[in-house]
């Protein structure tokens, strides 16, 4: 056996036990923990087919900001776990069933030889991962880059519209008022005729 | 730097969803400087009539590929985007009022409803299988969005969830069978695929795994049973204006997209599909029809109906026949004229903290406001299938290309399935011409732009349905050109 | 004026009158509708006599007058196929339809939905028009389905009443059982003929005559019979024969107009009209001939046994109407097309005329319909009392009336048929005329001889409600005395009584046994000789009715008549008596053969079920109070346990889904 065979079927168990304990873990920071595994054991099958740019931003994207918000979210959620889980063992057999078949499924079908696909030729030391893909992005598939571009805006779009929301009432500071203002604003000089003390009119 | 001597595309055909894009970000940016309301109203109906200009100047029969094959704009494309531009201007006028009354007429929600018309255009316009995933993700976020826009409604918000989860599923479920066909045929371009095929693949065993997952991810883009399940609790949920918005124009796109799918890019595998769009033709017919007639909620019963609806449409998809695309071309068209109607009357009839949603709000609507309710009848008798309203050619036609291609235990089950389909309809004109009105009188928001759409809309079934032959032999020509 | 322009006057007035009824109905007021809706009919009726003459010279008419759509080799056009058969129909649909708009205005008088009624019996009249005069089978379906739902809303048109709701519903699902059946056969005349159009459709049926078709393995059936027994199906749910005719009695719920006008004189005709039509097909296939006499048989007899205990004056006629479609049928069956129609005419005179004057005593009554509470009436009520009588008479086939002659060639050209079946058709139909006698006797006896009961009757009426013609529920305390109805109540029924008394003698001679159907009609009279053998021994109209009265049906009818006499005027402690001694027997003709219980039990629960299995438990409360309670226990039990389907869990939804892919991959993989 060469050493990557072993290499990727090291990653490839850690990516399955961390996948089972992403759905079967109590808590659910140890869940979002089990995925951040996930993806760590992803990238570095990543690495075994030579896409270093892909690898790594699976790492800085998904683990560095993706996942590290989720855990916040996560935390300062007060979840109930035991309500979370109701219902998860009534439906464990039934579901145990279909997931089953399914596996049986995709092992008889899928394999490697089904597909008639070889191994590519490794590419040379100074081979840029990074520069190939930039180069296609914005030539052959500018098309797509872009749509994916307005997708990110629809979602921005999206959540300021769906989380922005001004409630009357609220008490709250701008900043940038308070710098601008002046005594004009702050002090109203006017002008008192004096007064008897006993007309409490005023 | 290692040079590249890669041409500029061609933008032209892709020049509408050029203007809208740009449009939809302007509606955006007015929305923030602009003190009026109605400017993003205005400006999206500009754009939409803009972009309808452009896709009549540009349309012909000839097929044109840009963006390196991931773009194509031939005859089908254009009328189901001059279709969809039609549904967005409907939508928009039919909502007007009611989206004032509930505090949504805003910039957002056109601006969302830009970007949604944009990404059924990308998914009209696709030859490719990521612009086709990728338009299909530009509509359904902008969607999701669009559901949940309004905020206070926990029923709203309620039906955005589940409309976000049980798509993202779907659209697992669609990405990974489109890695099985990758990995099978190396390509995603739809023509290559279809290419690849004929030319034989590896394993058969691995191209029908890698179909299910498609068909089911299109399955529930349609919403046809057992992937229907989105259906009622979105329609009945959102804000009516939505719904209406999604019981329309996305179903020209979801045709779209079948077609692109199934018979730009699998038709050699054919046999394959067939028997699966079968299976959930005829599992839709018999839900959609059956359930509908269980319901008291106006918006839920239509949601049923589309289930069926969609049922009948892949029945036309099915065949593999080129009579039953141009069938199910003209069904899909038909259909979203009948459904814009349909919903646009619901929202005619609510207002402000009130929604005309239950059946019982329709009873004796023609003692009241006989006009609404002649155009409502004509609208529902249509959906029934009822001559002589266009609804009727449409299940005509698909019958007929049904049987010319050998499946006759299906046309059976469709004409059973909609007879007995028919009788929710039916209830709908039996409530508003039999049934005393209730005491609270029913006044419909004073919008005569909408209510002049309605007429409009509703003398439309009708004048279809007498002279159907022009749009007929429209679709048909669109088909001819598209699929040569 | 141009023939063809004439055509389209026909359907199109009637038309026009409904649209300007219907949608200006307000601005018009009600004099404004009737009079516009009875111009139309009334320009229509003209028209239609007119063309009849015309036919008569000798000028038929087969085209398209307008094109739908051609799709492929499918032409969709609207055409008129104009000849005796359609002639005769259209005579006899615009003078029925004329004479109920008159008839209304009086018995709708005080009715809020006055102008509505009217657009709606237009817009009838316009599409059974268009039903017999079709030159095609999708134009006949068009027509079938729109009589078919002006019928259902005109049955429900008064919905305050629960009974209406359940007549309505219970008629919509039976005719879906018959359009099925009906569609069914459409689409196999397009498979096998490759057209809709009837002229072609019928030059190609010979020679489709030997092709087999298997429908189940082994078993190899003609074409030709499985399609007459399909579209027989469709002409069983619309002219309500055994076992879908149950809808038929209910509909009586409507206004009493529309039972005259719809569910005796003409729509439920539009089946015995479309195997007329037909005759080319039917006469290829010896079983489906000996398949619609059967059933025309049982309907004929033990509808008739049903009419004889009701109690409802309306029901007691549409009973009769059930058992003289059955009599029309046989006739069908025996391929004596000829005389159906013949029959079909009188009975749309007489029957309309028997529904009106009832429609005229129950106003009268002040809306009571039972006739236990009737007797006497004779006095107050003269016109009606004496073309009821009319009617009546020309129904038991009094010789030298229309009916006699219909009825009795009916029952004459069923001896002379040598089909299977044919002898126990010839029985029923015989047996029929006793039937016939006693129950319309019973009727006439009961309402207008004997004691004064509405004096009496009255103070316990109002407990037994129900049956009651009156919607707006005006009360009447106390007795009052029944009182003659306006003219324009009983001026139609004078109209009708003229050709009840005529027709017959008039047109035997022509319309049988001359060729006055030409080519309309098809007789195979070699293989079907029963029409052949009717004709050799006729000897004019008077012989006819001479020598009646020496052969077994008159004796049978006198002999009902008598009885009726004798039971309920002289002896009338004894129907009491036989009902108790008959206990089982009247029972069941009480529960009418157990055919409703069956309905409610299996189509109404049947149905209810399956609705249930797929939406959850608290919708179904929303039509309980449609259908008959029954099985909502069960229900309730079967649907908690698969509401989970819609449920309004994500998990659940999102399970559904990977169970689809699960079930789609195991199907299609292995």
């Amino acid at each position: 056996m060469e050493f990557t065979t072993v290499v990727f079927y090291f990653f490839a168990a850690i990516l399955l036990a961390a996948g089972v304990r992403v759905i079967t873990a109590r808590n659910p920071v140890h869940a979002a923990l089990a995925l951040v595994l996930a993806f760590f054991t992803a990238a570095g099958l990543w690495m075994l087919l030579e896409a270093e740019f892909l690898a790594i931003t699976l790492v800085l994207v998904y683990v560095g900001a993706v996942m590290v918000l989720f855990l916040f979210v996560v935390m300062m959620l007060d979840i109930n776990i035991e309500r979370m889980r109701q219902g998860f063992w009534d439906y464990l057999p039934i579901a145990g069933l279909v997931a089953g078949l399914m596996v049986v499924e995709m092992v008889m079908v899928l394999g490697g030889e089904r597909f008639g696909l070889v191994a590519p030729e490794p590419k040379p030391a100074d081979y840029s991962n990074t520069r190939e893909l930039g180069l296609l992005l914005y030539t052959e598939y500018v098309y797509p880059f872009e749509i994916a571009a307005v997708i990110l805006l629809v979602a921005i779009v999206a959540a300021i519209a769906l989380t922005l929301r001004r409630r009357p009432g609220v008490k709250w500071m701008d900043p940038a008022r308070q710098v601008k203002v002046t005594h004009e604003g702050r002090i109203r000089m006017v002008n008192l005729k004096p007064q008897k003390p006993e007309s409490k009119t005023e | 730097m290692q040079a590249t001597n890669f041409p500029m595309p061609d933008l032209l055909p892709a020049l509408p969803e050029i203007v809208v894009l740009v449009m939809a970000c302007v509606v955006l940016l007015v929305e923030v400087y602009s003190k009026s309301r109605a400017a993003g109203y205005v400006l999206t109906l500009l754009t939409l009539l803009a972009a309808a200009g452009v896709t009549t100047f540009t349309a012909g029969p000839d097929t044109a590929y840009t963006f390196s094959g991931m773009f194509v704009d031939d005859a089908m494309a254009d009328l189901l985007k001059l279709m969809t531009y039609l549904a967005g201007i409907a939508a928009v006028i039919y909502s007007r009022q009611y989206l004032a009354d509930r505090d949504m007429f805003r910039g957002e929600y056109f601006a969302l409803l830009l970007f949604a018309v944009l990404g059924m255009m990308v998914m009209i316009s696709a030859s490719h299988f990521l612009t086709l995933y990728l338009g299909l993700e530009l509509l359904s976020l902008a969607l999701y969005a669009m559901v949940a826009l309004q905020r206070d409604s926990a029923t709203a918000v309620e039906a955005a969830m589940k409309y976000f989860v049980l798509g993202a599923l779907a659209s697992g479920l669609l990405l990974y069978g489109m890695s099985m066909l990758y990995g099978l045929t190396g390509t995603l371009e739809l023509a290559k695929m279809a290419e690849a095929l004929n030319a034989g693949v590896k394993s058969e065993l691995v191209l029908a795994f890698g179909l299910v997952f498609l068909v089911a991810g299109l399955g529930f883009k349609l919403g046809a049973a057992p992937f229907h399940m989105w259906v009622p609790d979105v329609y009945h949920g959102a804000p009516t204006a939505v719904t209406l918005f999604i019981g329309s124009a996305p179903k020209l796109a979801a045709f779209a997209f079948a077609i692109r799918l199934l018979v730009d890019g699998l038709q050699p595998a054919h046999g394959d599909w067939q028997q699966m769009l079968a299976v959930m033709a005829v599992l839709s017919l018999a839900i959609g029809n059956l359930a509908a007639i269980m319901q008291t909620n106006i918006k839920r019963m239509l949601a049923y109906s589309t289930i069926s609806h969609m049922g009948f449409l892949l029945l036309g998809v099915l065949t593999g026949t080129f009579a039953g695309y141009s069938s199910a071309l003209f069904y899909v068209v038909t259909y979203v004229i009948m459904s814009l109607g349909a919903f646009g009357m619901v929202l005619h009839l609510s207002r402000a903290g009130f929604e005309a949603e239950n059946l019982d709000d329709y009873r004796g609507l023609n003692a009241r406001h006989p006009w609404l309710a002649g155009v409502m009848g004509i609208l529902m008798l249509s959906m029934a299938g009822l001559p002589p309203f266009v609804g009727f050619y449409a299940k005509l036609t698909i019958l007929q290309a049904l049987v010319g291609s050998g499946w006759l235990w299906l046309a059976v089950l469709a004409v059973l399935f909609s007879l007995i389909g028919a009788y929710y309809y039916l209830r709908v004109v039996k409530l508003m011409y039999f049934d005393t009105p209730h005491a609270e009188a029913m006044a419909p928001a004073p919008a005569g732009d909408a209510r002049l759409l309605l007429s409009i809309n509703g003398l439309a079934v009708l004048v279809l349905g007498i002279l159907p032959q022009p749009l007929m032999a429209l679709c048909a020509y669109a088909m001819q050109a598209s699929l040569q | 004026m141009d023939m063809k322009t004439l055509y389209l006057v026909v359907p199109l007035a009637p038309l026009a009158g409904a649209i300007v009824a219907g949608l200006f109905g307000k601005a018009i007021g009600r004099a404004g509708a009737h009079t516009v809706t009875i111009l139309g009919v009334l320009v229509s009726f003209l028209a239609s006599l007119v063309i009849f003459q015309d036919v008569l010279a000798g000028n038929t008419f087969n085209g398209a007058v307008y094109t739908w759509l051609t799709s492929g080799d499918l032409r969709l056009e609207v055409g008129f196929l104009i000849d005796p058969l359609s002639a005769v129909m259209m005579l006899v649909v615009t003078f029925v339809s004329l004479c109920v708009h008159v008839y209304t205005i009086g018995y709708m008088a005080d009715d809020p939905g006055y102008q509505r009624f009217f657009s709606y019996i237009s817009l009838f009249t316009f599409s059974m028009l268009m039903l017999v005069m079709s030159n095609n089978f999708l134009q006949l379906f068009f027509g079938w389905e729109a009589v078919g739902l002006v019928s259902y809303l005109l049955i429900g048109f008064w919905y305050t009443r629960e009974s209406a709701i359940y007549a309505n519903l219970k008629a919509f699902l039976v005719n879906r059982v018959g359009d099925f059946g009906f569609l069914l056969g459409i689409g196999l005349v397009l498979a096998y003929f490759g057209s809709l159009d009837y002229a072609e459709v019928f030059h190609k049926a010979p020679h489709l005559a030997d092709q087999t078709i298997s429908l189940i393995e082994g078993q190899n059936w003609l074409v030709i019979t499985v399609i007459c027994i399909l579209l027989f199906i469709g002409a069983m749910g619309k002219s309500a024969q055994f076992p879908l005719h149950v809808w038929l009695p209910d509909s009586m719920e409507g206004p009493t107009p529309i039972s005259a006008l719809i569910h005796a004189a003409t729509m439920v005709t539009a089946g015995i009209f479309m195997v007329a039509r037909m005759s080319p097909l039917f006469e290829l296939s010896d079983t489906a001939l000996s398949f619609v006499m059967v059933i025309g048989a049982i309907t004929a007899l033990f509808m008739g046994f049903l009419g004889m205990i009701q109690n409802d004056i309306k029901r007691v006629v549409a009973y009769s109407t059930l058992s003289q479609l059955g009599y029309m049928t046989v006739a069908l069956g025996v391929s004596a097309y000829s005389v159906a129609i013949f029959h079909l005419m009188t009975h749309a005179f007489f029957k309309a005329l028997l529904f009106l004057a009832a429609g005229s005593v129950i106003i009268g009554m002040h809306h009571d319909q039972d006739i236990r509470n009737m007797g006497g009436l004779r006095k107050y009520m003269p016109i009606t009392w004496i073309t009821l009588l009319i009617g009546s008479l020309a129904l038991i086939g009094t010789p030298g009336l229309s009916g006699f002659f219909s009825k009795d060639s009916i029952i004459l050209a069923t001896q002379a048929s040598d089909l299977w079946g044919s002898g126990f058709a010839a029985f029923a139909v015989t047996a029929g005329v006793f039937v016939t006698a006693f129950y319309s006797f019973r009727m006439y006896f009961l309402v207008f001889h004997g004691k004064e009961r509405f004096h009496t009757a009255h103070a316990g009426h109002d407990q037994e409600g129900g049956k009651d013609d009156d919607h707006h529920g005006h009360h009447h305390g106390g007795h009052s005395t029944p009182h003659e109805s306006p003219w324009v109540v009983w001026l139609p029924l004078v109209l009708l009584a003229i050709p009840s008394v005529y027709a017959g003698w008039a047109y035997i001679e022509p319309m049988l046994f001359g060729d006055f159907f030409g080519a309309s009609i098809f007789v195979d009279s070699e293989a079907h000789p029963a029409m052949a053998s009717l004709r050799e021994h006729f000897h004019g109209a008077g012989a006819m009715a001479l020598h009646a009265l020496m052969t077994l049906p008159f004796w049978l009818a006198v002999a009902g008549v008598a009885a009726a006499w004798y039971l309920y005027l002289v002896r009338r402690d004894l129907p009491e008596r036989i009902r108790q001694r008959a206990g089982i027997l009247y029972t069941i003709l009480d529960r009418k053969y157990g055919f409703d219980d069956f309905n409610d039990w299996f189509f109404a629960g049947g149905a209810r079920l399956l609705g249930s299995r797929l939406w959850r438990w608290g919708d179904v409360t929303a039509i309980d109070g449609v259908v008959v309670n029954g099985s909502a226990r069960v229900v309730g039990q079967l649907a908690a346990i698969v509401r989970h389907l819609q449920s309004g869990y994500i998990y659940h939804y999102a399970f559904a889904m990977i169970i689809g892919v699960a079930a789609l991959v195991t199907w299609f993989v292995d």
